[in-house]
């Protein structure tokens, strides 16, 4: 941080940066070559695995007609997909995807729900590996969906829409490809990738400025009571996106899903 | 009257309807300006980026308007 210029940068209120997002290694390990050290976001990334886990588990080890407790909760997520999303989006067929977009649903959630989550706050999507995996593993499932049910007459459909004079697919069939089988993916990560570091960003940098103010012994405490409550104000909003991110990411594997289940018309 | 008009849409349709254009828009771009970027240095010239990321976005536009258009 050898910046000469800026004279206002010189001392007092350092803004947090992307640096926030680096942590250092706790357990350095490398497997032939393969980097699978273990720092803080591995270790919360086990910990949501498991969680996500053990609440599944224990709300439907033994089920019951009429639910409580933890059970209740459980079928809560399960009938909220089920219903909002899986039917509405893909129709009766998709309820065998219903397993997987529920997990994709919780375990997106409570990685996001990291970041506003006290003594964790970190949101697990906030590095670009687990969003990446998940969009792949979408990417991949809505392949395979095509390809079982269309056979490799779906690449086929996927490549060249109906309705356009032949010589013109020359043009739109490396669009198409692109935009269904790179495009998309991408997307989906980076979506939600790019809310979870704002939000993050956002947070840290209102409750170190709070921090800063309040304890800064001038008049700018007083703004330092108003950006406080605001601050709150944006961890409610945080949680919104937690939410929202997580059905955006869902919902739209099961569109994509839903796509390779039938041709287009 | 009003149930003389198209089958109610889905929620999602919406919003999934605006993801895809931008999507197809991207791609475009991405596809032909790639392709571009390709013949420039096969060809040694410099031009055709720009030549493929047109082209792209007018298959794009192309594209939207077959799919979406006549909604």
């Amino acid at each position: 941080m050898n910046l000469p210029t800026l004279p206002l940068a010189r001392e007092g209120f350092q803004a947090p940066g992307i640096e926030i997002f680096e942590w250092p290694d706790i357990v350095h390990l490398e497997v032939a070559g393969i980097d699978l050290s273990i720092n803080r976001v591995v270790l919360q990334m086990f910990l949501v695995g498991l969680l996500v886990w053990g609440l599944f588990f224990f709300a439907f080890r033994s089920p019951k007609l009429v639910p409580s407790g933890l059970q209740n909760l459980m079928e809560m997520f399960v009938d909220f997909i089920r219903n909002q999303i899986v039917l509405e989006v893909i129709g009766r067929d998709g309820l065998r995807f219903l397993p997987y977009l529920t997990t994709l649903f919780v375990f997106v959630l409570f990685g996001n729900l990291g970041g506003t989550f006290p003594v964790i706050l970190f949101p697990l999507n906030g590095r670009m590996a687990l969003p990446a995996v998940m969009a792949i593993c979408s990417l991949l499932l809505f392949i395979s969906v095509g390809i079982s049910s269309q056979g490799f007459a779906y690449f086929k459909n996927a490549l060249f829409p109906p309705g356009i004079p032949w010589p013109v697919y020359v043009l739109l069939t490396p669009i198409e490809f692109v935009s269904t089988f790179i495009v998309r993916p991408v997307t989906l990560a980076i979506r939600l990738l790019a809310n979870m570091i704002a939000g993050h960003l956002i947070l840290s940098v209102f409750f170190v400025a709070t921090g800063y103010m309040l304890t800064s012994g001038n008049f700018s405490m007083v703004f330092g009571i108003g950006s406080l409550i605001f601050s709150v104000a944006l961890i409610a909003f945080e949680l919104f996106v937690a939410g929202l991110q997580a059905y955006v990411f869902t919902i739209l594997s099961a569109v994509y899903i839903a796509g390779a289940l039938e041709p287009e018309h | 009257m009003s149930d003389s008009g198209p089958p109610e849409e889905p929620r999602w349709s919406g919003a999934n309807t605006v993801w895809s254009i931008i999507g197809t828009m991207l791609a475009g771009v991405l596809a032909w300006g790639f392709i571009g970027w390709l013949l420039d240095r096969w060809l040694g010239t410099s031009f055709l980026v720009a030549v493929g990321i047109i082209v792209g976005m007018a298959g794009a536009f192309y594209l939207i308007i077959k799919r979406y258009g006549s909604g």
